[in-house]
């Protein structure tokens, strides 16, 4: 059963044609990892999952929620934009947490303001994702004094407060210091390992061979190649995927 | 050497108070009339379109780039002409003072709102929120928090920009003090006596300013 179907997704920015047509099914429970070059269009890939980006043409469907894109297609409203996103959690490279709320509030925004949950079952909930991602004891803190790791890891705590039925991760790590990616990397194992179905832009290829279902090549604006870890990193097909893994191993 | 008599101004006491009481006034409803104007008028420039941006751009230059004293003049003297009403100075100082003001505000606001990184509308949106939401709950508070050395600041002048108000006999602190000057002679003590309580008004409010900006830095 799939939770997540987009198909044949195009993208450009001006003249700038990011998103060539880019098709993806998600199965339930699945972790599906994107790698590629910079500027691959990742990053706006994953936007499109969540329409932060809009797509200019192709089909979205996430649940019950089902959109199409293109011509003559009248474009998707404020609210109904933002009731698909209440059930697909994002986790931002640079964590983008509410700086003046405490972490609890962080977390609680969402159920509270969203769903209308009251604040202290909110309070309740928020709490027992601080414990999952390790961090109970920072509930009343604010966000300028945690580290990047923890940020993140409040971060996604944010997102699972929404009880969402996918999360999507854009380079998670990247803006973190090396000793801290480890931290962050086990918050999103767990996950996988309770089922959760994600997408995620990571270049942690050791984690994503270990961690994803299937890992999917980007380049230039197309899925290039998309296969079990097996396949698509350790028997890369494409001259193009060769030589960006080993440009890859050099650099890493 | 100058003798100093400040017993002489004891009968005019009242007039000096009536005068403080208009200054207030005026910087009170002016201010709260100019954060209105500001806050619709920032918000406006930072989010609508082009036909409605452009108009509120040239508001807001045309009262940043000419003198607030030829704005006065300009509203008592030539907008009734203009428009065919007799308005009274209290009215053209009001209307003159609170559009001033808005203009400034405008522009803290605007400046504060895209202070704000787009990534807190995105994780905004990420979860669900909506548009106005999102304004009010996470990037106002934090645009708040940007500009509030600013806005105080234009506060400040504000206050000390109502003694233009004077020029067109509206009976504010320096009004009442260039008519206490006329009756009794002593320019001295009055001005001083005028300046000192401006100051008096003023010296807090920028301690409260120091304040406000330390507590809002703490969780930074
Ligand atoms: N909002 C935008 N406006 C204009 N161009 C954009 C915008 N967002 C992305 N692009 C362009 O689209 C291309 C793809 O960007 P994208 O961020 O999706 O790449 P990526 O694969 O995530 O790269 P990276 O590994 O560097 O994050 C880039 O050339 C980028 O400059
Ligand atoms: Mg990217």
């Amino acid at each position: 059963m799939s939770a997540l179907i987009a198909s044949n997704i195009h993208k450009a920015f001006g003249d700038h044609e990011v998103l060539k047509g880019v098709s993806l099914d998600v199965a339930r429970g699945e972790v599906v990892t994107l790698i590629g070059a910079s500027g691959s269009g990742k990053s706006t890939f994953l936007r499109c999952l969540n329409l932060l980006e809009m797509p200019q043409q192709g089909e979205l469907a996430i649940g019950t929620h089902q959109f199409a894109f293109g011509r003559g297609v009248r474009p998707a409203g404020d609210a109904q934009l933002a009731l698909l996103r209440r059930s697909v959690g994002m986790v931002f490279q640079h964590f983008n947490l509410f700086p003046h709320m405490s972490v609890l509030r962080n977390i609680t925004e969402g159920p509270v303001q969203v769903k209308g949950m009251a604040q202290a079952e909110a309070d309740a909930l928020g709490r027992d994702l601080l414990a999952k991602v390790g961090l109970a004891d920072k509930a009343d803190a604010f966000p300028s004094r945690l580290s990047g790791g923890q940020k993140q890891r409040v971060a996604i705590a944010r997102a699972l407060a929404m009880k969402p039925e996918v999360m999507l991760f854009d380079e998670p790590t990247s803006a973190l210091d090396p000793e801290l990616v480890g931290e962050v990397l086990a918050v999103i194992r767990s996950l996988a390992s309770e089922g959760m179905t994600m997408v995620l832009v990571t270049h942690e290829m050791t984690f994503a061979a270990d961690v994803s279902t299937r890992v999917g090549f980007m380049n230039d604006g197309i899925m290039a190649e998309i296969g079990t870890p097996e396949e698509t990193i350790r028997q890369p097909r494409s001259e193009r995927l060769k030589s960006f893994l080993s440009r890859f191993h050099e650099t890493h | 050497m100058y003798v100093w008599e400040f017993a002489a101004l004891k009968p005019y006491w009242g007039l000096i108070w009536q005068g403080l009481l208009v200054t207030v006034f005026y910087t009170v409803t002016t201010v709260a009339a100019g954060l209105v104007i500001g806050l619709i008028v920032g918000i406006l420039r930072t989010t609508a379109p082009r036909w409605i941006a452009v108009p509120l751009r040239l508001y807001i230059e045309i009262f940043r780039c000419t003198p607030l004293l030829v704005q006065l003049v300009w509203m008592y003297y030539a907008l009734p002409v203009l428009i065919g009403v007799d308005m009274s100075p209290a009215m053209a100082c009001f209307i003159a003072l609170s559009l001033y003001a808005g203009s400034f505000y405008a522009e803290i606001f605007r400046g504060g709102i895209e202070a704000v990184d787009v990534g807190q509308w995105e994780a905004g949106r990420a979860i669900g929120m909506r548009r106005g939401k999102i304004f009010r709950r996470i990037v106002l508070p934090q645009a708040t928090q940007v500009m509030i050395p600013s806005f105080i600041n234009q506060t400040i002048m504000q206050l000390k920009n109502t003694s233009l108000v004077s020029v067109v006999a509206v009976g504010d602190l320096l009004y009442q003090g260039s008519v206490i000057t006329a009756a009794s002679y002593r320019p001295l003590e009055v001005y001083t006596t005028i300046a000192v309580l401006y100051f008096v008004v003023l010296f807090p409010l920028t301690l409260v300013a120091d304040r406000v900006e330390l507590r809002m830095g703490a969780h930074r």
